[in-house]
């Protein structure tokens, strides 16, 4: 049996599509490839494949991870990646197949860009200047528990920062993965709390799932 | 701004957005300067429940097939996405290309219920279409369509629509498209189309037909102008086997109503129970072979990806080759990990050996429609299923591992007693003792009998359409008799609103007076009358009010058998003399056999020129 690890993008208008709904659509491309997927051997058979991180519906990405099995063990990895190609939907592709290598818990963080769409564009990247140089950045996040108050500001790291035509243009890094999950949208959320400049968030992405050493997670 | 940068700056502030961007699997986008003739095929209602009509697949498939002929989707959004569409100038579009909806030649709705009539009105509103058809230009284009089973009496819509098509859709909609096509290159006018199109068959142009009133309110005459035909027959298909089918359907992202494959096995019903209107208006009986069903089936499944199958018809056990039929789908289904559902099965040729083929796929609960609580009412809707038959189903059943069971019936059926309601809780209550009777019924399970009890609504074209409805305070009366005769708690009874049987039967009967109601009812605020949180009944009351309408001239008065209905000028090939003498046999509690036993003269096997079953 191949246990494989495939990257795949979700972009366009593939974004739209939620992770509840991500499942049943991957269900139904792996039915019409026909490909010799391995089945679930329980009261309901189901063919095996689990997604490494959810994305967050309206985040596109093309760097998505996904584990399932091939019970031919001599079929060609290319021609697995061209069979799930022909019946991905409109947005939607696999950039690369290869063996499972790490485990799902290496993953320790994901990289994210967006834009901040604004008219004052000096304003927003100023705000965002002063909001890291702040010594905490807390916000408030859903819990199982309930609401709880979090500093990013240790676990944030920023790639990039820089004003773009129109909107300040951000590359960061968050924790990701078993323990801890940070969405972008919590660091924009305490941005406008300090910002009275309205901005917009905008063409969100998720650019890459890595290892605690910046190593993209394979 | 182009409209999708629109569409999408909102999107992530609504409800399960993918409903509104399109992108689906099977979805079939054509460049729209290679095609002659586009055409908006709308679903007055959401997406959900849109993209599980069976009738839509296929129209949609089919235009599609024409490489000149350009269809595309168009659901109502919900209340949070009309909102920001109103706020922002976004108009009503169509999923495919995002364009929108009143750009295109035709934009046609299918009439599937009642209660879907206001969202007709606040969809061509949110398209930015005159909603009035006397309104809209003198231009070849925007031709607003009805299809689907209410148009058998569209006339409560007869102001909203320029045509009406009646019967089955596969060849008059494309046959009005190649008109249309032909017409355009002419550069016809809208007038001149319309007056060619309503000597096509099956297609009724209402503003050509005038109606006068009696005193008394019932029709005096109808005038036809513009040579139009007195009587618009429906169509059908007559080589049923070999009609169009769907080889793809448009695979949802979103968990719609019906996430599946369905398979048309079967078109019409052999059994005339008296209260149905699918039961009349789908008429001759027709049925595809079992290596069709099949092939249409292993086809879908392997292009779409979906891992259930429905059998769509009205009565699936009906199927002459019903056996070789499932044993062939079984064989299928099961190799590939399919789901094989089999809604629409009846009581009475329920066989050991079909339960044990249904038994390998599904093991859901058990549905049967009995309708009446006793047979003497049984009888008089014509509800071929007596007390035995149901119990020995029951019986089968319940050896073979089912414990629960739901019922539906109906309540305010023509000369129903109080006897026929407390006999539908003995009934319920004789098959619960029947399962404890069991010796080897299935051990540890509490059983359950659920009982639903709709209210009747008589419908056109039907026995009953003569027919008054019970006021709502005779249907509460009779709500609250059949709570009070169920004595075990294992029965669970459930009914539907009184209110929204009435509102279903004023405008299931009535005439174009109706029109200004919708409209109004409409400008009040009413939409999605068929979702209970949206339902305003008050409204539509004030509505009916405002117009000089008494809703109880359409739903509780007796029409009388030589009274022109305001259907009589549209033929269904079941004629009225026919549904006459239905009616009387019906007063007698009389059954009338089912078509394959004896031909009862309805009077379709003439309109088609053969005979039903040779």
């Amino acid at each position: 049996m191949l246990r494989l690890r495939a990257t795949f993008k979700k972009t366009g208008r593939a974004k739209y599509i939620s992770h509840l709904d991500l499942n049943r659509c991957m269900l139904r491309i792996f039915r019409r490839s026909k490909l010799p997927v391995w089945y679930t051997e329980g009261f309901n058979p189901h063919p095996y494949y689990s997604f490494a991180l959810a994305l967050s519906l309206g985040f596109e990405s093309d760097c998505e991870i996904m584990d399932f099995n091939i019970t031919d063990d001599n079929m060609p990895l290319s021609v697995i990646k061209d069979r799930l190609n022909e019946v991905m939907p409109e947005g939607m592709g696999i950039v690369d197949i290869a063996p499972q290598k790490n485990k799902i818990t290496v993953i320790a963080k994901a990289e994210y860009e967006f834009d901040l769409k604004a008219d004052d564009v000096q304003g927003v990247y100023d705000a965002v200047e002063k909001l890291l140089a702040a010594d905490e950045i807390l916000i408030e996040k859903k819990t199982k528990k309930g609401i709880k108050t979090v500093d990013l500001k240790p676990d944030t790291e920023i790639v990039s920062l820089e004003k773009t035509e129109g909107a300040v243009h951000m590359v960061m890094r968050l924790p990701a993965g078993t323990r801890t999950n940070y969405n972008p949208t919590l660091f924009v959320e305490a941005l406008r709390k300090s910002c009275e400049i309205p901005f917009e968030m905008a063409n969100i992405r998720r650019t890459g799932i890595l290892c605690e050493n910046n190593e993209k997670f394979s | 701004m182009n409209l999708k940068e629109k569409i999408e700056k909102y999107l992530m502030d609504v409800q399960k957005p993918s409903r509104y961007i399109g992108g689906e699997v099977g979805s079939i986008v054509k460049d729209k300067n290679s095609v002659d003739v586009s055409f908006a095929f709308c679903f007055p209602d959401t997406y959900d429940i849109g993209m599980s009509h069976i009738g839509m697949k296929i129209l949609y498939s089919l235009k599609n097939a024409r490489e000149n002929f350009r269809c595309e989707r168009c659901y109502a959004p919900d209340v949070d996405f009309e909102k920001i569409m109103r706020e922002n100038d976004i108009p009503l579009y169509s999923l495919e290309s995002l364009e929108p909806v009143r750009d295109f030649d035709f934009i046609g709705f299918t009439m599937q219920y009642e209660l879907s009539y206001t969202n007709v009105l606040n969809m061509l509103d949110l398209a930015g279409i005159p909603i009035f058809a006397k309104d809209r230009t003198a231009e070849l284009t925007q031709i607003v369509v009805a299809g689907g089973p209410c148009v058998c009496n569209p006339e409560p819509l007869a102001d909203f629509f320029d045509i009406f098509i009646l019967g089955e859709g596969e060849e008059v909609n494309l046959e009005l498209m190649d008109l249309f096509n032909e017409m355009k290159k002419q550069g016809a006018s809208r007038l001149e189309f319309l007056r060619k199109a309503a000597q096509i068959e099956g297609i009724y142009v209402p503003q050509f037909y005038n109606f006068d009133y009696k005193e008394d309110g019932t029709i005096e005459k109808m005038t036809v102008s513009e040579n139009a035909p007195e009587k618009i027959t429906k169509r059908i298909i007559k080589d049923f086997d070999n009609v169009f089918y769907p080889e793809n359907f448009v695979v949802p992202f979103t968990e719609i109503v019906h996430d599946r494959v369905s398979v048309e096995v079967l078109r019409g019903c052999i059994r005339g129970c008296r209260f149905c209107q699918a039961g009349f208006i789908y008429r001759p009986f027709r049925e595809k072979s079992p290596d069709t069903i099949y092939k249409e089936t292993k086809c879908l499944c392997e292009n779409t990806g979906y891992d259930e199958v429905s059998l769509a018809s009205l009565s699936t056990s009906d199927h002459s080759q019903i056996d070789e039929m499932l044993t062939k789908l079984i064989d299928y289904t099961a190799g590939e990990r399919i789901n094989l559902s089999l809604p629409s099965l009846r009581v009475d040729n329920f066989t050991e050996e079909l339960l044990e083929k249904i038994k390998k796929v599904r093991k859901s609960g058990l549905t049967f429609a009995a309708e009446g609580g006793t047979q003497r009412l049984r009888d008089v809707i014509n509800k071929n299923v007596t007390e035995e038959e149901i119990m020995s189903t029951c019986k089968i059943a319940f050896e073979g591992g089912y414990s629960s069971v739901k019922l539906y019936f109906m309540m305010g059926l023509p000369t129903e007693t109080d006897e026929d309601i407390v006999g539908i809780a003995e009934l319920a209550q004789r098959i619960l003792d029947l399962y404890y009777s069991i010796e080897n019924r299935p051990k540890g399970r509490s059983p359950q009998i659920s009982v639903s009890c709709a209210t009747f609504v008589p419908k056109p074209f039907t026995p009953f359409q003569f027919e008054p409805q019970d006021t709502r305070e005779e249907i509460e009366r009779k709500q609250k008799l059949l709570l009070d005769s169920v004595k075990s708690k294992k029965i669970k009874v459930s009914y539907h609103d009184a209110d929204v049987s009435r509102l279903e039967a004023v405008l299931a009967k009535g005439d174009r007076r109706l029109c200004n109601v919708v409209y109004t009812a409409w400008k009040m605020g009413c939409k999605f009358d068929s979702w209970s949180e949206h339902f305003k009944f008050d409204v539509w009351l004030e509505a009916f009010e405002k117009c000089g309408v008494d809703p109880a001239y359409y739903a509780n008065r007796r029409a009388e058998y030589d009274e022109i209905l305001p259907w009589d000028h549209l033929d269904y090939m079941v004629s009225k003399e026919f549904f006459i003498r239905e009616n009387k046999t019906a007063h007698n509690a009389v059954t009338t056999p089912h078509c394959r036993q004896k031909c009862s003269g309805c009077g379709v096997n003439k309109a088609v020129g053969r005979e039903c079953f040779c």
